[in-house]
């Protein structure tokens, strides 16, 4: 129906079973308003013209059902011209029918199709009946033959204001006649009056985005307590049913220390994922891209720029490919090789932890506000790294071009936000059930078989047998082999350790601190309060072993190191090659490393060490 | 104001991407407001699509004023 934010970037498939029982593989490709305008074939509209022409070459029938926008006909209507004229059986499906009807209009369908010479089906994709009848409509299409060209260009105007005839009066509480579509373009009017005004539009949009994400972190914190309690209940439960042991050992200390603690994130995820949808979904999306399009412009990105920079704010993996809708080649690259650094949900489990940690007293609404500054850090670190990217690549580039609809402001339909943030927290939960499950037990082995005599650095008198046998592990000895390179930074043997577990997902440093803190704590019951576990944690010579300036220095390293592995794959799907996804990994690091040193030598010297 | 498009000075590719959108020559276009610091146009075409367009984009396409009488 369109190329804006919120329309599917990506080419996706499904088979089906037509009415009569034969098959048929669906797909939906990105959103395009011409077949004929150049276009880079790498962008989503030139994926779309690739799959069209392939498709004309392929095997089997070919239809082609176009999805246009029944209240927005003559913007749609030259690409079924162009459609039409490319020699495949067409179908028009002529969405928001109940848009239309709300504002008293009707599309007539017959003088459309007239007009058009292909089938025409008017539907509503909110109503539960329109799957099968298009299901039906797509069958009887599939037996069409290619439709014979028009004797002459089609006059879209026209054509649209044929088919859906003059508006009707429909009547509005005691206000008199009032026409729906002018008053669905009032509506959109008001409230860009104010959501679009050059200085309340931009300072609207920064409140709201910063309230937005303050919300999220503020109503989850109840739900993730609750699930922290039943975590400790159940660890609690497993302790006492199965004794202390190698097998207790490993669900308690290992599997929920580690994957329980990531679990507890799941609300922060879930409720994002809704913020974000509910963005999209009510057409405010678009206008964002159109209030930073010009801030952007100043660090090399623009208006398209925005939706995948901050979708990268949910997950890096669907961001990356949202890229597609940039035309611009350079402008994708450039906002393909900062996503990474943008604050995706994947940070906040490590964050929350830190934040816990080492600011302990602060209330919850300082700690939001800790935590909205380390957004801000992220939003800054995109943007000199895009400065950085571009005077290094694009000196003297043209200027991308920015043209973007606007579509008129819709309320969300709860069931597709509902199914969206099920996906989303099915995939953490998934994530969390596999790799992160997996990770932790794996660690539990290697944190409590020993591999050495003797640590170079002995555990301090008195310290648990667990403690001692920890520090002879496999897990220690990489870790402490890394000490030399760490020691800089404020990190030990524990933090490297968490930092090698996170180099393939990000939140699974919490699982490791988990791991470590729950072995090293073990008692007659676990605990479940990591955060006070790292802040007691001594070093060799007695001392905490983690002072603010570490807590910082961690907090620096998270905000810049690319610790995502799915992050990397999407990258290396996206250009086609290793050479991009091996850039951002290293310059990620390599400034992680350097922002990491900086903070903690800077806090030392303040006096936080 | 509306106004109607007379020409574009744009190479064709860049012409393309506005014709498919509904600003082509003999058009319609209103321009609703303009983002501030040179910021990109919000403009309405004369099928009632609304656009974000870029201002160095747009300051190529020629309009002359509608008068009173061809204004819808």
């Amino acid at each position: 129906v369109g190329n804006f934010p919120g329309i599917t970037v990506d080419v996706l498939e499904a088979e089906v079973e037509l009415p009569g029982g034969e098959r048929a593989r669906i797909v939906d490709l990105p959103g395009t308003y011409s077949l004929r305008a150049g276009v880079d074939p790498e962008s989503d509209e030139g994926v779309a013209r690739r799959y069209i022409d392939s498709a004309r070459e392929g095997p089997g029938r070919v239809l082609v059902a176009q999805v246009l926008d029944s209240t927005n006909l003559a913007l749609n209507l030259r690409l079924t011209e162009e459609l039409r004229a490319m020699g495949l059986p067409l179908l028009v499906l002529a969405t928001q029918r109940d848009v239309l009807e709300s504002e008293g209009r009707r599309l007539n369908v017959s003088a459309f199709e007239a007009a058009l010479g292909v089938p025409v089906l008017w539907v509503s994709a909110r109503e539960r009946t329109t799957r099968a009848t298009v299901l039906e409509a797509l069958r009887a299409s599939t037996q069409d033959r290619v439709p014979t060209p028009l004797p002459r260009p089609l006059d879209v105007a026209q054509v649209a204001r044929a088919a859906l005839g003059t508006p009707a009066l429909v009547r509005s509480g005691g206000s008199g006649g009032v026409d729906g579509r002018l008053k669905l373009f009032r509506r959109t009017a008001r409230l860009d009056r104010v959501l679009m005004h050059p200085f309340l539009g931009p300072l609207a949009f920064l409140g709201l985005m910063a309230g937005l994400f303050t919300l999220v972190l503020l109503a989850a914190a109840p739900a993730s307590l609750l699930i922290g309690k039943a975590v400790d209940l159940l660890a609690g439960q497993i302790h006492r049913a199965l004794g202390p042991g190698i097998l207790s050992g490993l669900l308690c200390e290992g599997v929920l220390s580690g994957a329980g603690t990531v679990l507890q994130f799941l609300p922060q995820i879930v409720l994002l994922t809704v913020a974000l949808e509910l963005v999209e979904a009510s057409g405010y999306l678009a206008r964002g891209a159109y209030l930073v399009d010009r801030l952007l412009r100043l660090f090399g990105l623009g208006g398209r720029s925005f939706v995948p920079l901050l979708m990268g704010h949910a997950c890096a993996v669907p961001a990356i490919t949202a890229t597609r809708s940039i035309r611009d080649p350079r402008q994708r690259l450039r906002t393909l090789l900062v996503i990474p650094l943008t604050t995706c949900s994947a940070r906040i489990p490590a964050y929350v932890l830190l934040i816990a940690t080492f600011f302990p007293t602060l209330g919850a609404l300082a700690k939001a506000l800790v935590f909205l500054s380390l957004y801000v850090l992220g939003l800054l670190s995109t943007a000199v790294a895009s400065l950085i990217i571009g005077a290094a690549r694009e000196r003297n580039a043209p200027r991308p071009l920015f043209v973007l609809e606007l579509p008129p402001y819709r309320a969300p339909q709860p069931a597709q936000v509902a199914r969206t943030a099920w996906r989303g927290g099915m995939h953490f939960v998934k994530e969390v059930g596999t790799v992160i499950v997996a990770v932790s037990a794996v660690l539990y082995i290697l944190l409590s078989v020993p591999v050495v005599k003797a640590p170079p650095v002995p555990p301090p008198p008195g310290a648990p047998a667990r403690t001692v046998l920890m520090s002879r592990s496999a897990a220690a000895w990489v870790g402490r082999a890394l000490e030399p390179l760490s020691r800089p930074l404020g990190f030990d043997w524990r933090v490297n350790v968490g930092l090698i577990g996170a180099f393939g997902a990000r939140e699974v440093m919490v699982s490791t601190m988990g791991v470590i803190f729950g072995i090293e704590n073990a008692k007659d019951a676990p605990v479940s309060d990591l955060s006070s576990q790292i802040r007691g944690a001594k070093g060799p010579d007695g001392r905490p072993a983690y002072p603010l300036a570490s807590g910082l220095a961690l907090l620096a390293f998270f905000v810049l190191a690319c610790q995502c592995m799915s992050t990397v794959a999407a990258l290396r799907r996206e250009t086609k090659g290793w050479r991009w996804p091996l850039f951002v990994v290293g310059y990620s690091y390599a400034g992680a490393y350097l922002a990491a040193l900086v903070v903690f030598k800077g806090a030392s010297a303040l006096g936080l060490g | 104001m509306p106004a109607r498009i007379v020409g574009f000075r744009l190479d064709p590719h860049e012409a393309s991407w506005l014709e498919a959108v509904g600003l082509s020559c003999g058009g319609q276009v209103t321009v609703l407001r303009k983002a501030l610091f040179g910021g990109p146009l919000h403009i309405r075409t004369g099928e009632g699509g609304e656009f974000a367009v870029d201002r160095t984009l747009a300051s190529h396409v020629d309009v002359t004023p509608l008068s009173g009488l061809e204004a819808p």
